[in-house]
């Protein structure tokens, strides 16, 4: 058995066994829903059914009923689509690039991180799909060959690159995902009293058998995605980020967009896995699984990252000013000083200043201050999307067409229903599938342990 | 048995060639059987084959229904039937032409489908008066021109690019109606026989047609003219001076120095279009006129003039006086009395005088005041000055009503002298209250073109045809005759004005019987056909006499001490002719830039003392306070207010023409009818203002107003431009490089096109030109069938026009302001977003800039916008998908996204014309209606372009020079905007791009725009 310091903390905490690790996880699945699952899935889907509902309004009549206008021609469509992207990457990073760095501490999240990642990028997905004039020739952005001779897409265009990340973000994160679930569906499968569920868990655990051989299978793959989907974590928050930096509008003409939208992109994530977790361990009662540890060392990424992100809108800042160019200035200028400064602030306080907090172990390992932040960083995160595509565009290059932008009922409703989309996801998936990946859990039970740790202590290493 | 079929084959061969008469060529086709039966039994296939029908049907089955035996329609009946439907439809066809739209079973001569006919025509509407051409399509007028050639006027204002739009309104009357029910023609005439007797007046607009005027004469009655937009004190001047009731025309390229008092004469104040012979005459250079303009709101023509002196209308009496004394002491002749002026103007007045008399014959002074001793003060200088660019011997006809007749009319009705009055072509109604009150008291006969706020109270209503369906003639000017065409049957059951007004009159003729009898008696040297032809010829100008100005009556009324209430006329709303055409609405006002309303326009200061303020809503939209105005006892309520810089203090205007009631439901209910408070023969009144609760919302559609340091509009006085050097005042932007400094063109990172060897088009648009005037926006969206989206959009910022003429104040922060007192960013950029208080004003028409490093063409992922080597920026819309990632990423933001299903949306049901059968007339069929969801843009009307080139291609030839032009350009009537092709080294616009003062907007950004734009200068130090 492996090893670990006793310097480190344990990573599962009480007199945990593999059957009692197997017991709590399945338990979400195999017992009824409880009341509080209901009463959120239903305001869930009341939500999600609004934002369809305004979807199909804004497809049968028009973006007009949107509040976009001559000037600003994206706003809440395109902020929601990068808030969503954004809060996609922590899954990956969490699942890919913890699995090669060996962080074992990603075991009990990656699970959810990643289910966080597939949903959020389904709601991603959906807003540059309605936001197009005419959503009916959207598979015209494929490079598909047609009766019109040599017509084809345009690969200079970031907005295609964007169709190729994404969709490849898409469907390297569900196989990962995926593939990681197999030995949990059969763990269920093999739980299964009921044959119809048996008979599902069945299907969807491919016949896993637990030989041997599917082990070191199960091992291979995992590692050729994460391996696969580690440059994604920088690919797709970099094309993202492409959609502005390619362009000449002062504000999103700016080369530091990659790394900073990479950063900003995983401290929204990993705040929107602390949210999500924080009540899934209350509501699961798994607090062992996911413990203060983990909820440190994601704190901790926060705090980075929002430091990281701090400096880059500072270097924006003295960039603008040290580039000599008028509208450059300009657009700082009034981001901070303009009609929208609160959005400007809001997002310096939300990202910037309240991440600086985690500096104190006290604040970092405190649950109600910790789920407060990781709220705080989300809703600063929206407005730095918010600020960068609404305060560059509402005052280019001629004053004569600068205007401002108000959302409509239309714009509020499909954000809030895609809200309540992400959360019908995630509410079936916490009841249907095993939210901590059990499997791999296990592997570091005998090492990282809070029973085996003391065990360690009490009698030495051998 | 293969040999077997061959030799059987064979044999049916030359059975099928003996038996049938076919040629051999198709028996040789014959080689096959078509069955086993074609080779068993050959006659019986021959038979079958030459049988159309295979089985016999015998008759006595086929009839021998016992049901139809028995039926009491005999054979006889049925034959009675069919005669009588037959006599009946022919009958009925008799009845009426037809008027479906039909395809040509023979072809007209003329008239080749999808080409256009252009014919020559007039337009007068008793306020604006143009020479026009008028484009047909398939007998369908779609496009107004301006007749370049013609003698008069020949330019077209928005006003006029818009009246085809009227045509197609199908709120216009359809019948003559009599009592508010429709009728026919002769009942109507008869009726309105009866109703006239010997002391019936006969009511109208300013009367410009001979025709017209004969017509009237025939009635033998007495005949009242009336403006809407009255000139009428002034006419009486001239009437005295010359013996002919007109107004004297301006002759700008012999003037050196114009001096307007209140003269709006660049927004066709005195019906004169002035715009081009401005233009002309301010052409950069030691010579160029200078422009001093006295005036109380900001007028089109104080925006473009290069001193701007804010005087009440109340003041400008005293002004010219001031002025006249001056000019007066120093010609040594006696001087009138006038009060003392405004400490504050005082100075810039009496430098005004001097820099007058230094300029002696190249003086003009111009007063817009409809009052009597205004113009002789003005008259009289200008005589003393010996104004050569007045002249009072060739007479402007087209504003000669009468104020003191028709007070004289309201005189008689009031007394019960006059107790039926026939209206023709005028809403007196409308724009007078004191007529309205009278209304009850006669009985009225109307002669218009939709039942307005006149004829619906009309006891007869006539419909008279608009005149691109009329005939008409007219004599704008002295020496000029006009005539107007038809260029479409009426649509609806109306006549044309000369032929109703005959018929009343007695007589029979048809309306081009009375033209043509018009046109000869005017003797012109051209035949009848040659006149149609060209639309105007030269005739024999009215005698006029020459004399002094009189001054004796000229008494200057002391400035109002208080608030001072005024009405001025809108660039797109003019008289108020267009009040249910929505393109009037529409166009930005060019100074204001608010769409679909009117307003009060006030000074800051004001608007401060009276708790006024117009404020951005979080959506861009302007939203502001209103107020009660009450002037003579009469008060309009919930007035908006507009906070307008440049707008003197103690002074506030509403624009006429709004307030509609009867136009039909684009312009009912828009705005108030500003002569509810004051009648067009009053200049101005003291008004009394009080707060209302009421919000209004402004459909503006710029926020911005000022440039905000940016070289946007590059703008220099006339002294920098004569000596300084070029690469001074007109510096291109470089970048700093390893070869060295580099300009945007040259510091280059993309694979070019070859935009040599073929056509590449450009276009100039020369910013000193440029008046502002709203022509070519109005053009565009003809040309382009941009749709009309309405007021609510337009407050959304989502207004379509592909051209746009931006407007700019000056602020009285600048980067050197603030570099000298140490003002900070923050700071400096907030004070320069506020306008200064006497701004001066800079117009730039903005459209797409046809950039040959698009921005646009980069990002879009389908490749619908994409650059052609002729240097335009196409636009596919059936590619595009609507991302309008093109829209944010273009710098000039030109981009225009069709945000709803314009031509079925109910939303703009009532404001597009396109939802309409009739105004879907209008669109032009070389221009696709674009869809929901696809972004449009400027073309540079390339449908123009391939047609030029295609006509050039056909006739084996190159393209000259302005043998085509994009519409604005066309509508430009001060030659502001030139297109061209640059690799024609002998067009206009590759000269223009030589010239120092052309540059390109945003050039920094490197954006190689294919549109130039040639710097402004001002004529001051």
């Amino acid at each position: 058995m492996h090893y670990e310091s006793p310097v480190r903390n344990p990573l599962i905490l009480g007199d945990k066994s593999y059957s009692d690790i197997t017991n709590d996880i399945a338990k979400p699945v195999e017992s009824k829903a409880p009341r509080s699952w209901w009463i959120a899935f239903s305001i869930a889907f009341v939500m999600f059914l609004w934002g369809v509902g305004c979807i199909l309004y804004t497809i049968g009549t028009g973006i007009g009923v949107w509040g976009l206008n001559k000037t600003i021609d994206w706003a809440w469509d395109i902020t929601n689509f990068v808030w969503w992207v954004g809060i996609g990457h922590a899954g990956t990073l969490i699942s890919a690039v913890l699995l090669l760095f060996r962080q074992k501490w990603r075991m009990a999240i990656n699970r959810s991180a990643e289910a966080m990642t597939i949903f959020s990028v389904i709601q991603a997905g959906l807003f540059p799909l309605i936001h197009m004039g005419r959503i009916w020739m959207a598979y015209w952005v494929m490079p598909i060959p047609n009766q019109y001779g040599t017509l084809w897409v345009n690969f200079n265009s970031p907005l295609l690159w964007d169709v190729f990340a994404i969709s490849t973000y898409l469907t390297v994160s569900t196989v990962f995902w995926y593939v990681g679930l197999i030995p949990d569906f059969a763990m269920i499968r093999d739980r299964a009293i009921n044959p119809i569920q048996k008979h599902i868990y069945k299907l969807l655990s491919f016949g896993w058998g637990g030989k041997a051989k599917h082990w070191q299978r199960f091992e291979e793959v995992s590692l050729v995605l994460a391996g696969l989907a580690t440059p994604l974590v920088l690919s797709v928050h970099t094309i993202v980020s492409m959609d502005f930096a390619t362009s000449v509008i002062p504000g999103w003409h700016t080369t530091i967009f990659p790394p900073y939208f990479v950063a900003g992109a995983i401290f929204s994530g990993f705040a929107m896995v602390q949210t999500l977790l924080l009540i899934v361990r209350k509501i699961f009662k798994m607090e062992d699984y996911i413990n203060i540890e983990h909820i440190e060392m994601m704190n901790i990424v926060i705090m980075v990252t929002g430091s990281i992100v701090g400096v880059a809108y500072i270097t924006e800042l003295f960039i603008a000013w040290y580039s000599g160019v008028e509208y450059e200035q300009y657009a700082f200028l009034n981001r901070a000083t303009g009609p929208y400064w609160w959005a400007y602030w809001a997002m310096m306080s939300c990202n910037v200043f309240s991440p600086q907090f985690m500096w104190s172990k006290k604040l970092r390992t405190n649950l109600v201050f910790t789920f407060i932040i990781s709220i705080v960083v989300n809703i600063g995160m929206w407005f730095e999307r918010f600020v960068i595509i609404v305060t560059s565009l509402h005052r280019d290059y001629l004053p004569s067409s600068w205007s401002m932008f108000s959302p409509t009922f239309v714009d509020i409703g499909i954000f809030v229903g895609t809200i309540g989309f992400f959360f019908v996801l995630f509410l079936l998936y916490a009841r249907t599938f095993p939210v901590i990946a059990q499997a791999e859990l296990k592997t570091i039970l005998k090492s990282s342990g809070e029973n085996f740790k003391k065990h360690h202590d009490e009698h030495g290493a051998h | 048995m293969a040999k077997k079929s061959l030799q059987q084959k064979s044999v049916v061969w030359s059975v099928v060639s003996v038996t049938t008469n076919r040629s051999t060529a198709m028996t040789e086709n014959n080689k096959y059987w078509r069955g086993i039966e074609d080779q068993s039994n050959p006659e019986l296939s021959e038979k079958l084959a030459q049988n159309e029908f295979s089985n016999e049907i015998s008759q006595a089955d086929f009839l021998g229904n016992d049901e139809l035996a028995e039926s009491s329609t005999s054979r006889r009946d049925f034959l009675k039937f069919m005669g009588f439907s037959t006599a009946a439809a022919t009958l009925a066809a008799c009845e009426a032409p037809i008027v479906e739209s039909i395809p040509y079973v023979v072809k007209p001569d003329s008239l080749t489908p999808g080409i256009a006919n252009y014919y020559a025509s007039s337009f007068y509407d008793g306020y604006d008066f143009a020479s026009v051409l008028v484009k047909t399509r398939e007998g369908r007028p779609i496009k107004i021109e301006p007749n370049k050639d013609a003698g008069y006027n020949g330019a077209t204002n928005a006003r006029v690019q818009a009246s085809v739009l009227s045509l197609y309104d199908g709120a216009r009357m359809h019948h003559p109606m009599v009592d508010g029910a429709a009728t026919s023609w002769g009942e109507a005439v008869a009726k309105a026989q009866s109703l006239l007797t010997a002391n019936s007046v006969v009511l109208t607009r300013t009367v410009i047609s001979p025709a017209l005027k004969t017509a009237i004469a025939k009635l033998g009655l007495r005949h009242v003219s009336v403006d809407a937009v009255s000139q009428s004190n002034r006419a009486d001047v001239y009437e005295v001076l010359t013996g002919v009731r007109a107004l004297p025309t301006i002759e700008l390229a012999k003037a050196r120095l114009v001096f307007a008092v209140g003269a709006d004469f660049l927004g066709d104040w005195g019906g004169e279009n002035l715009n081009g012979a401005y233009a002309a005459a301010r052409k950069p250079g030691s010579d160029m006129l200078r422009h001093i303009q006295a005036e109380s709101g900001l007028s089109l023509s104080g925006a473009n003039a290069d001193v701007r002196i804010k005087a009440k209308v109340s003041e400008y009496e005293s002004v010219l006086a001031h002025v006249y004394n001056k000019v007066a002491s120093a010609a040594g002749v006696a001087t009138v009395s006038a009060p003392a002026l405004r400490e504050d103007i005082k100075l810039s007045v009496e430098n005004v005088a001097n820099e007058l008399i230094a300029a002696g014959s190249g003086a003009l002074v111009m007063n817009g005041l409809n009052s009597a001793s205004a113009e002789k003060l003005a008259a009289k200088t200008n005589e003393l000055l010996a104004s050569a660019a007045l002249n009072t011997s060739k007479l402007d006809f087209t504003a000669t009503g009468s104020d003191s007749d028709f007070a004289a009319l309201l005189e008689d009705i009031k007394s019960g002298a006059v107790t039926s009055v026939m209206t023709f072509d005028t809403n007196v109604l409308h724009f007078s209250t004191a007529m309205a009150s009278l209304a009850d008291k006669v009985s009225l006969i109307s002669i218009a073109d939709r039942l307005d706020e006149t004829a619906s109270k009309a006891v007869v209503a006539l419909p008279m045809s608009h005149y691109l369906e009329a005939w008409s003639d007219a004599i704008p000017v002295s020496g000029v005759y006009t005539v107007g065409q038809p260029t479409i049957s009426p649509l609806f059951d109306s006549k044309s004005a000369v032929e109703i007004l005959n018929t009343l009159a007695g007589g029979s003729e048809s309306a081009i019987d009375l033209i043509k009898a018009s046109a000869s008696a005017q003797q012109s040297s051209k035949g009848w056909n040659a006149l149609l032809h060209d639309g105007f010829a030269e005739v024999s100008a009215e005698a006029v006499s020459s004399g002094m100005i009189d001054m004796t009556g000229v008494a200057v009324s002391a400035p109002l001490k208080g608030l001072e209430f005024y009405t001025y006329t809108k660039a797109g709303m003019g008289a108020g002719n267009n009040a249910n055409n929505p393109w009037t609405y529409e166009l930005p006002d060019p100074v204001t830039r608010l769409s679909w309303d009117n307003y009060i326009v006030m000074s800051a200061a004001d608007a401060v003392a009276f708790g006024v303020e117009v404020k951005a809503q979080s959506n861009g939209s302007m939203n502001g306070t209103t107020i009660n105005i009450t002037v003579d006892g009469t008060t309009l309520e919930n007035v908006p207010v507009w906070i307008q810089p440049g707008q003197t203090q103690g002074s506030i205007g509403l624009a006429v023409g709004y307030g509609r009631t009867e136009a039909g439901k684009v312009g009912n209910n828009v705005g108030v009818n500003a002569n509810a408070l004051l009648a067009p023969a009053v200049n101005y009144a003291e008004a009394a203002v009080a707060a209302s609760e009421v919000e209004h919302g402004f459909a503006s559609v710029q926020l911005a107003h000022t440039m905000m340091g940016r070289k946007i509009v590059n703008e220099i006085n006339l002294p920098t431009f004569l000596s300084g050097n070029a690469k001074e005042w007109n510096e291109k932007p470089t970048f700093e490089s390893y070869k060295g400094p580099l300009t945007s063109f040259e510091a280059n990172l993309w694979d070019d096109q070859d935009h040599e060897t073929s056509h590449m088009w450009n276009m100039s648009i020369d910013l000193n030109s440029c008046t502002g005037c709203g022509a070519c926006v109005v053009a565009c969206s003809l040309e382009n069938n941009v749709p009309v989206v309405g007021k609510d959009e337009v407050r959304r910022h989502r207004d379509m026009h592909w051209l746009r003429i931006d407007r700019y104040y000056s602020s009285d922060m600048t980067k050197e302001v603030a570099e000298e007192e140490g003002v900070g960013a923050i700071e400096k950029y907030a004070k320069m977003e506020v306008p200064s208080e006497s701004p001066s004003v800079v117009f730039q028409p903005v459209m797409c800039q046809h950039c040959n490093h698009a921005p646009c063409e980069t990002v879009c992922p389908v490749g619908a916008t994409v650059h052609s080597r002729e240097g335009l920026n196409h636009m596919a819309y059936n590619r595009c998908i609507g991302t309008r990632y093109c829209a944010n990423n273009c710098p000039y933001k030109v981009r225009r996204f069709n945000w709803f299903n314009y031509q079925v949306n109910d939303k703009f049901t009532d404001v597009n014309p396109s939802q309409d059968d009739y105004g879907r007339m209008v669109l032009n069929p070389d221009v696709t209606v674009r869809a929901r969801g696809v972004i449009e843009k400027c073309s540079l009307c390339i449908q123009r372009i391939q047609m030029g080139k295609l006509e050039a291609k056909k006739d084996g030839r190159q393209l000259t020079d302005g043998e085509f032009t994009t519409a604005c350009a066309q509508a430009c009537g001060s030659g502001a905007i030139v297109f061209g092709d640059v690799n024609n080294p002998k067009s206009e616009v590759s000269h223009l791009k030589q010239e120092d003062r052309a540059y390109h907007l945003l050039e920094e950004v490197g954006t190689q725009p294919s549109i130039f734009y040639q710097t402004k200068v001002r004529n001051r130090a």
